[in-house]
């Protein structure tokens, strides 16, 4: 039993590293997520939420409102749950920035660390319970000469609706947003 | 014993997955670094045949064109999208490339490697003034380019249809011209060694 324990737990390992270092391949992610505190919100109540993504140096993404139609706009997505709403989402101004592959151009972008700010609301109809809130940073990264696929950057974060003093429906024991499959 | 024997055989095989699977999965450099320009290119490396392919042509009601019904032409291969937008600065120098060396048997090749749709494809390409046929690319053509992570990229192939030279990033209209004469050059030249 105990043999069968780690034999099962030793194939899991390799598999499951095989499968990260499969998705990652060998281009180095332009862009990372720091990791969204749980959060605890009462049922007709919201609370302030922090993203805080930080783009790699020597790299710059379109901000959420760039310059030019054609360009592909940094967009937080959130995959919710029905009983709470990501609202009031806050995006930060883009650096207008000339890069040397066009230094008469300047280009709305991100760089180094950037924070999205945003609430969660729990309508008065939410059911108390946890939940676990997927989402997903769309981005389109380049560098000084060179452009790169837009890209989406999943992240996900715990919710906790609690009772609060509005009449709610019966308690959730854990619920999930849909999971994100790219 | 004989459970230690079958973990460790499991944890082999497991190991064993991990590699092949990511081998596979991966998708490795298969070139090396372009000496003569700053950015380093995946894919076909100079001195080879530039992979064929056949690709709907943009504003063409479905028509298609295969890479190597263009022999004869030196071939300017440039990856681009919508998106990009050290692509959009080259465009015009492309444009005018086109007019200037067209008469001597360059043909630029435009490759739109764009999820914008076709549409929108076509209304860029005609505001930035395209005198050379787009191409819509796809997934496989650039797998079988070396993944085009970074767009724009060039490959620029003489009249054999061997690459000759070839440019990750934008590139100055001169480097982009010098690359245009080493193909139509070279072109020349194996045109009169096969004589």
């Amino acid at each position: 039993m105990k043999t069968n324990f780690w034999m099962l737990l030793g194939l899991a390992l390799a598999l499951s590293a095989g499968v990260a270092r499969a998705q990652q391949g060998d281009v180095p992610a332009k862009v990372t997520a720091d990791s969204v505190d749980p959060i605890t919100v009462r049922i007709g109540h919201s609370v302030p939420v922090q993203f805080t993504f930080h783009v790699k140096p020597g790299f710059h993404i379109n901000s959420h409102q760039p310059s030019a139609p054609e360009l592909i706009p940094t967009q937080l997505m959130f995959y919710l749950p029905e009983d709470l709403v990501m609202a009031k989402m806050e995006y930060p101004a883009g650096k207008l920035t000339s890069f040397p592959f066009d230094p008469s151009t300047k280009l709305s972008v991100y760089s180094g660390d950037v924070v999205i700010r945003g609430i969660a609301l729990a309508s008065s109809k939410s059911a108390a319970g946890r939940y676990t809130v997927h989402a997903e940073l769309k981005y389109q990264a380049c560098d000084n000469n060179s452009c790169y696929p837009p890209k989406k950057l999943p992240l996900a974060f715990d919710v906790k609706i609690t009772e609060g003093t509005t009449t709610s429906r019966r308690a959730r024991p854990n619920a999930q947003s849909p999971h994100i499959h790219n | 014993m004989k459970n230690s024997v079958i973990f460790i055989a499991v944890v082999v095989l497991g190991i064993t997955a991990l590699l092949i699977g990511g081998k596979r999965f991966t998708r490795p450099p298969q070139g090396q670094a372009n000496t003569a320009v700053p950015g380093s290119v995946a894919g076909p490396e100079r001195g080879t045949t530039a992979p064929d392919f056949t690709l709907k042509v943009l504003d063409s009601h479905d028509k298609t064109m295969q890479l190597s019904s263009l022999k004869g032409k030196a071939v300017l291969l440039n990856f681009w999208a919508t998106w990009c937008e050290p692509c959009k600065m080259e465009m015009p120098w492309l444009v005018e490339l086109q007019k200037k060396y067209g008469p001597q048997g360059l043909q630029i090749v435009g490759v739109a490697m764009d999820d914008a749709g076709e549409k929108a494809i076509s209304d860029f390409s005609h505001k930035m003034g395209v005198n050379y046929p787009v191409l819509l690319g796809t997934e496989k053509v650039a797998d079988m380019y070396g993944g085009l992570d970074g767009l724009p990229t060039t490959f620029f192939l003489d009249r054999n249809g061997k690459i000759v030279d070839r440019a990750l990033g934008l590139e100055s209209e001169s480097l982009i011209e010098d690359s245009i004469k080493k193909s139509l050059g070279e072109a020349a030249a194996s045109t009169a060694s096969a004589k």
